[in-house]
């Protein structure tokens, strides 16, 4: 009987969220990790966040089928990652936060073990090994040993083992970690190219908030092992409107009704404070004109937009963690 | 994903059947052991003994031989169940040998660097993992056991004929009965160590250990309470004693401890409790979570 590889298909993303939680309790040790987790989580890309011990890798642990719940259950792509535990780990790419590797081997022959593991035909993995390596920029460093490469090496490799093999869903625990810059930048490209060249689902761990905002549309923030948030990026960026805080000398009631004019909403306030909502339609450049139409000096001006540290820090401080740490 | 493209694909073709996969590990394992220039030595020279005994056998069943060495077919040992025995022991021994370098590395190497979580966040189940590792050792410790008796077996069954193998096929079963104990053991326990011990030095002394001390420990314990139940931690003993009964023997080969004094299905007790006693340590070392901080 010739198995064959997860088909390509798309329907199932719209009739199965990507992630479903059902009361979701994990006990380890006697000490309950997982308090109930209930949500749904539907986009292509979701993150998660939440501060050290919010219980973020038991969460990912129990997704991939390595913790049992003590109560719920967890659904991953419409699989209950219990009970479907093979079948769930046929369709995953995990590339964890610690160390793993085999040090003596090299890079290429690493990732082809892997690809084999997973069920991959010698040759169909010894291909798409060096396919992953040369696409994760790693080429040049493909026969030598893993053991000896930088952090950042590693964490490539990490990653050409976890997508070699071609996941339906790919698991990243905390990608990023110990990369300088511009490392993490070229990984944070890689992560959404990957996202946008298929229809690959992503799970993404981060503390950065930074490389989840760049690259999930959906964000599961925990908290003490419970939910703070489920919040959809996409939405939450469409209905989180720029705003400029502008001090102005010389405004006058003419300034900023003509804003209004624009699609603007005005709120004044004193010594020439004024803060302006703006539409997407209306650029900065715009709110330039008319103060140099109208002859108003703007001294100071701040352009911000709610961003995921604005979210993740109203979750914490709703779920009492004022301090917002993470 | 093709390399010029530079770009992400899945993959769509076809997968190795499920069961098959964990011959992945042993593929792989035994690829790494053989460019050691020394297994292969430690490989040759566990085979070597059955080069004699093959000799031996010849000379024994060719008295044209004997004339030319001058040998009187009286002075010679016959090649009967106890020249079975012999070489099964020699060559579990020497299966010890090879044990205690192979074992060691199988799983240590996989842990050092955190790599088990790769293997089991696949669709690859912990005793998918261990068969491969234990099929490695299985593979290996068979083809200086049983295997080469069974050909050291149909060489006298060849050159003796006059029906020797008919009267004489019943030994089949406790030469690949014994071999099998003796390496699911031998190989268990190298696991376990090898699960719980990085370094290969620590790990092959502390596999000795496991043989030696226990038996030491057995030993003052007799002495101790003026009993012979302390032998029962002597797995070799214990080995010895069911393979002289496989054999229907009672040699003086099997040892001085006086093999008849623990019964049988206890040493079959004592064997099968080590096993299972590996596979709980394997068990608790083989997990793939990673630590739950916080």
């Amino acid at each position: 009987m010739e198995l064959r590889g997860p088909p390509i298909r798309n329907d199932w993303q719209m009739m199965d969220p990507t992630i479903e939680l059902n009361e979701l309790e994990v006990q380890l040790g006697g000490r309950t990790i997982l308090h109930g987790l209930t949500g749904v989580l539907k986009s292509r890309a979701i993150g998660l966040l939440g501060p050290n011990g919010a219980g973020k890798s038991t969460l990912i642990n129990t997704l991939l089928g390595f913790h049992t719940p003590s109560k719920g259950s967890a659904r991953v792509l419409g699989l209950d990652s219990h009970t479907s535990g093979k079948a769930l780990r046929s369709l995953v790419g995990y590339m964890p936060e610690n160390d793993a590797f085999i040090s003596k081997m090299s890079g290429v022959r690493f990732v082809r073990y892997m690809a084999e593991v997973s069920g991959l035909p010698p040759d169909q993995a010894m291909e798409r090994a060096h396919e992953a390596f040369v696409y994760v920029g790693l080429g040049e460093a493909r026969y030598r040993p893993v053991g000896t490469y930088s952090l950042g090496m590693k964490q490539l490799a990490k990653l050409a083992q976890a997508i070699a093999h071609g996941p339906k869903l790919l698991i990243l625990d905390e990608p990023t970690n110990g990369m300088d810059p511009p490392a993490r930048k070229r990984l944070i490209e890689l992560i959404r190219e990957i996202r946008e060249a298929s229809d690959i689902c992503l799970l993404l761990s981060s503390h950065l908030l930074r490389d989840v905002e760049e690259t999930c549309d959906e964000v599961l923030i925990l908290r003490n092992g419970q939910i703070a948030s489920i919040c959809n990026l996409v939405e939450e960026r469409r209905a989180n409107r720029k705003f400029l805080e502008l001090e102005t000398i010389g405004a006058e009631a003419t300034f900023t009704s003509t804003l209004e004019g624009l699609g603007c909403e005005c709120a004044v306030f004193t010594n020439g404070r004024i803060k302006v909502v703006m539409p997407d339609s209306v650029e900065i450049r715009e709110v330039f004109k008319v103060a140099a139409d109208r002859g108003v000096q703007i001294r100071r001006m701040n352009h911000r937009r709610d961003s995921l540290e604005d979210i993740f820090l109203n979750a914490m401080e709703q779920t009492g963690a004022a301090d917002g740490r993470i | 994903m093709a390399v010029y493209k530079r770009r992400y694909n899945s993959y769509t073709g076809s997968l190795t059947p499920e069961w098959s996969r964990f011959f992945v590990l042993t593929r792989y394992a035994f690829a790494d052991l053989f460019k050691s220039r020394f297994f292969v030595i430690l490989l040759v020279l566990c085979m070597v003994p059955c080069l004699f005994f093959a000799g031996y056998i010849f000379i024994a069943n060719n008295q044209t031989v004997q004339l030319l060495m001058q040998l009187r077919s009286a002075d010679l040992f016959s090649v009967e169940s106890q020249y079975f025995i012999v070489i099964v022991m020699v060559q579990t021994q020497a299966a010890f040998l090879l044990n205690c370098w192979v074992g060691p590395v199988l799983i240590a190497g996989d842990l050092t660097n955190g790599a088990l979580p790769l293997f089991l966040s696949r669709p690859f189940g912990r005793g998918d993992y261990v068969l491969g590792k234990l099929a490695v050792l299985g593979l290996l410790l068979s083809a200086v056991t049983w295997i080469p008796c069974l050909l050291l077996f149909s060489l006298q069954a060849g050159l003796a004929m006059n029906g020797w193998i008919w009267s004489h096929l019943w030994m089949v079963f406790p030469i690949v009965l014994c071999s099998a104990i003796w390496i699911l053991m031998l190989s268990l326990i190298s696991l376990a160590v090898s699960a719980w011990v990085k370094l290969r030095i620590v790990a092959t002394g502390v596999i000795f250990i496991s043989f030696f001390i226990p038996a030491g420990l057995g030993e003052m314990f007799n002495a101790i309470m003026g009993t012979y139940w302390g032998r029962l931690l002597n797995f070799s003993y214990m080995f010895r004693l069911i393979l002289a009964k496989g054999f229907r023997e009672r040699s003086a080969l099997l040892g001085t401890f006086g093999w008849d004094e623990i019964p049988v299905p206890a040493a079959w007790g004592v064997l099968i409790f080590v096993c299972l006693l590996s596979l709980v340590i394997l068990n608790a070392r083989l997990r793939a979570r990673e630590a739950v901080r916080g």
